[in-house]
């Protein structure tokens, strides 16, 4: 029995980071409308960068890499839509898709180049942490849940409380109507680059704390992004941020009836069969940031 | 002089490749971004076959079959999603025929991959087969061109690129866009089959690794390069692909940065794509001469 | 021919059309005429099975075709046009013609090479027959121009000749004069009037009543989802109920 709890401790640990990147994915969706296959690598860069920062020459600590490896990742991210996805705003739905895939394969063998294909790690070792009830949890998994509380927290605030926010949830409601009431498609953009790009970024680095680095990374976890996201409903924050959970837990508790190789397995199944059976999601209502 | 025999072999089963991938993007507008299962399918399905003691053709002929068939199987059901969302689940489609050929040690032997597979009985193994199995590939490529070429240029071409265009009109008239798409797909998937096989039979060593996103990258490349909804197209993009894929090898490169070569010739492959799609969405080669 | 009983269809908490029943027998042009937004597409829509009937049944030429699927009816030789024209403009005005014949042999795949030379021979007559119509609708000197280059009046000429193809029994027209110059217009008006005396039957979605007075021997006025007037243009003028759901708006006279 403790064995399962230890299980489902894992898979929300693992969840609370899907959230925060399948949050990012499905607000991007909301307002613009389309599917940023390059969200993965913002995951990926957010975590490489904290290499940069902390090892030779910068050699900061390992907290205050952070920093500036999540303003790169935001530039990253604003470069995306500077560079390709506003030009192809009025595309069609494909080649945004085909573009996004290019983008994605550049950022990733971007990474390769600079960083090589080998796994690597912060070089932290084990770290220690806590046991109750039979359970043990590390100190940076509690910390990744701790962040993803902290990060959904402010974003529940941004948009439930601030005019910002509201603007947001109007935008991806009805993106012609909010343009002609005056909001400002500009600010609106921005912030919704920004956000999903410290949401992927941090979770990179959470993730890449807790396990490891390998360029693959983006990819990997774009797949369980947009497996959340259509659980929630692309658009649906909350939707997402449930959907994330779920995968999580999905994953981790199926090991125990399943082999670990097919572990991948869930978020593919997930998302061929929200696709052909509930596109609209099965935990919120479609459309709309909210 | 090997080595040009080598690309020449790849051009000519990238060609069927890209060929086949064209008739379902190109002509029909289907984003099959799964189209390297197929290939896989087919190549999987010969090599296990002919390593059984089945004469190379008669495998060659059953992996195109169930490439064939699969194919219009996975269509019926993924044919209800829209553009984008129906590349997204051909994509994870081949993601998951990919963990099965990984994880299905039994029939696949995994990781490891499926070595020995033996050429056709009238071509050598090994290096001395290469002409041979050239004038093998090329005679196929050829047949394959001429069967879609003089498909699409007919009724059937054109009713694909109704299909293509819009929906609604073929419905209009009178002309059953399902079924069509169910045809492209499964044409598609058989020639991805015949394609898998061939190169099966060449590099006579496959494992689950040969058959991942990069290829479908590959493939996508050699379609949107070439020319969409024209024949030539995808050959010329096939060309191009491989040309630069094994150029690389003759420039004179430092050992030193011999690492760096596949993640630059991937960036650079990543950067066409979005370039294309931002400049010139057709292709390079026009799709209608206009007058 | 064309029967229609107690069609409804809602979106949402809208009711585009309400129990509407009519039926068209053979006569030559009838008129659909309504304010905007009183369901007339809607209705062409639920006829043409683009939407799904919510009640009511539909019949054509006595056949029942509420559940058939659109390319179904389209076979069965009930065409229409859409209120923007859809024209391929990928494809040549010539080829947007042979496109539109149902049934081609060399639509399928193995028949191609099975029977090629049925293939040619069909192409070949297709071909001519396109090359007729296009005379009909005076588009025959912009025949391997890529449809896309058309201007707007000239495609509206060419997706009538697109249902010509079809060899229709009956043509929904949906606003076949909108946004087009009075000339036309005019030649346009004059290639419906030969095709009813041909024996086709012409239904028609139109704003511009002065056209349609002049073409329709009987007139549907829709407001709001529901029917609410049958009988001759002239009768229609005077009406109340049709006075009343124009009140207020514009006439929309060309």
């Amino acid at each position: 029995m403790t064995y399962y709890l230890q299980l489902l401790l894992n898979g929300m640990v693992a969840g609370s980071v899907y959230a925060m990147f399948a949050v990012g994915l499905t607000m991007v969706y909301g307002v613009f409308r389309f599917i940023n296959f390059a969200h993965g690598e913002l995951i990926a860069w957010g975590a490489y960068l904290v290499l940069l920062f902390y090892l030779e020459p910068c050699s900061l600590p390992l907290y205050a890499a952070v920093v500036p490896a999540l303003l790169v990742t935001v530039l990253i991210g604003l470069a995306q839509d500077r560079f390709v996805y506003k030009p192809l705003r009025h595309s069609s739905h494909i080649t945004l898709l085909i573009a996004s895939i290019g983008l994605s394969y550049l950022l990733r063998n971007a990474i390769r180049l600079i960083w090589g294909s080998d796994l690597m790690t912060y070089g932290l070792g084990l770290t220690r942490g806590i046991s109750f009830a039979g359970l043990s949890i590390t100190w940076i998994q509690i910390a990744m849940v701790g962040a993803a509380l902290v990060f959904l927290g402010f974003l529940y605030i941004l948009l439930n409380f601030t005019i910002l926010g509201k603007s947001l949830r109007a935008v991806s409601d009805n993106m012609d109507l909010a343009d002609i009431m005056g909001i400002s498609m500009k600010r609106i953009g921005l912030t919704v680059w920004l956000l999903a790009s410290v949401f992927a970024g941090t979770g990179g680095i959470l993730l890449a704390l807790d396990t490891n680095l390998e360029p693959m990374m983006g990819l990997t976890n774009l797949i369980k992004a947009f497996a959340a996201v259509l659980l929630g409903g692309a658009g649906n924050v909350w939707g997402a941020l449930l959907g994330g959970l779920f995968i999580g837990i999905a994953e981790n508790v199926g090991v125990a009836f399943f082999s670990p190789g097919y572990k991948d397995f869930i978020s593919f199944a997930v998302i061929i069969l929200m696709l052909l059976f509930r596109p609209r999601g099965i935990f919120g209502i479609a459309g709309g940031v909210r | 002089m090997d080595y040009l025999l080598h690309i020449m072999i790849l051009v000519a089963i990238y060609s069927i490749f890209a060929i086949s991938l064209n008739l379902e993007m190109g002509y029909t507008g289907l984003y099959n971004f799964g189209h390297v299962a197929f290939f896989g399918i087919g190549a999987y399905a010969s090599a296990l076959l002919s390593l059984q003691g089945m004469p190379v053709w008669f495998s060659m002929v059953c992996a195109m079959m169930i490439a064939g068939g699969l194919g219009a199987l996975i269509a019926v059901p993924a044919l209800r999603l829209t553009g984008d969302y129906f590349g997204i689940a051909t994509l994870v489609f081949a993601e998951m025929v990919r963990l099965f050929f990984l994880n299905e040690r039994g029939l696949t032997r995994g990781p490891m991959g499926l070595p020995g597979i033996p050429r056709p009985s009238f071509i050598a193994e090994g290096v001395h087969g290469l002409p041979m199995y050239l004038v093998f590939c090329v005679i196929l490529t050829i047949l394959v061109f001429l069967v879609i070429r003089r498909v699409t240029t007919g009724p059937f071409g054109r009713a694909l690129k109704v299909v293509r265009e819009d929906e609604y009109v073929a419905q209009a008239l009178g002309k059953n866009a399902f079924v069509f798409k169910i045809k492209a797909v499964t044409v598609g998937s058989v020639l991805a089959g015949l394609a898998g096989a061939q190169w099966a039979h060449y590099v006579s060593y496959i494992s689950p690794g040969d058959f991942t996103l990069n290829e479908t990258i590959l493939v996508l490349l050699c379609v949107v390069l070439g020319g969409r909804g024209t024949n030539w197209g995808p050959v010329l993009g096939a060309c191009a692909i491989v040309f630069f894929g094994e150029a690389v090898r003759f420039l004179p490169i430092p050992p030193d940065f011999g690492r760096f070569v596949a993640p630059i010739q991937g960036m650079v492959y990543g950067l066409i794509l979005v370039v294309m799609m931002l400049k010139r969405p057709e292709g390079i080669l026009p799709e209608y001469r206009s007058r | 021919m064309l029967r229609v009983e107690r069609v409804t269809k809602c979106f949402g908490g809208l009711m585009a059309v309400n129990d509407v029943s009519f039926n068209l027998a053979k006569v030559g042009i009838t008129g659909l005429i309504g304010p905007n937004g009183s369901g007339k597409t809607t209705l062409f829509h639920l006829i043409t099975a683009f939407y799904a009937l919510d009640e009511g049944r539909i019949f054509f030429d006595g056949k029942e075709i509420s559940r058939r699927s659109p390319h179904t009816i389209s076979r069965m030789g009930l065409i229409r046009t859409f209120q923007q024209t859809r024209i391929l403009p990928f494809l040549s005005t010539i080829d947007n013609l042979i496109a539109a014949v149902p049934d081609q042999t060399g639509e399928g795949f193995l028949p191609n090479f099975l029977r090629p030379a049925q293939v040619r021979r069909e192409e070949r007559r297709n071909r001519e027959r396109a090359e007729e119509i296009l005379e009909i609708v005076n588009m025959t000197h912009m025949k391997d121009e890529l449809a896309g280059h058309l201007s707007y009046g000239q495609q509206k000429l060419v997706e009538l000749g697109r249902v010509l193809m079809a060899s229709p029994r009956m043509i929904l027209l949906d606003e076949p004069t909108a946004g087009i110059n009075p000339t036309l217009i005019r030649q346009l008006v004059d290639i419906i009037v030969r095709l009813s005396e041909r024996g086709i039957q012409i239904f028609l979605i139109e704003h511009n009543m002065p056209i349609m007075a002049e073409l329709c021997e009987r007139v549907l006025v829709m407001d709001s989802g529901s029917l609410i007037f049958s009988g001759t243009p002239g009768e229609a003028q005077e009406h109340e109920a049709v006075i009343e759901a124009y009140l207020g708006r514009r006439d929309h006279v060309a």
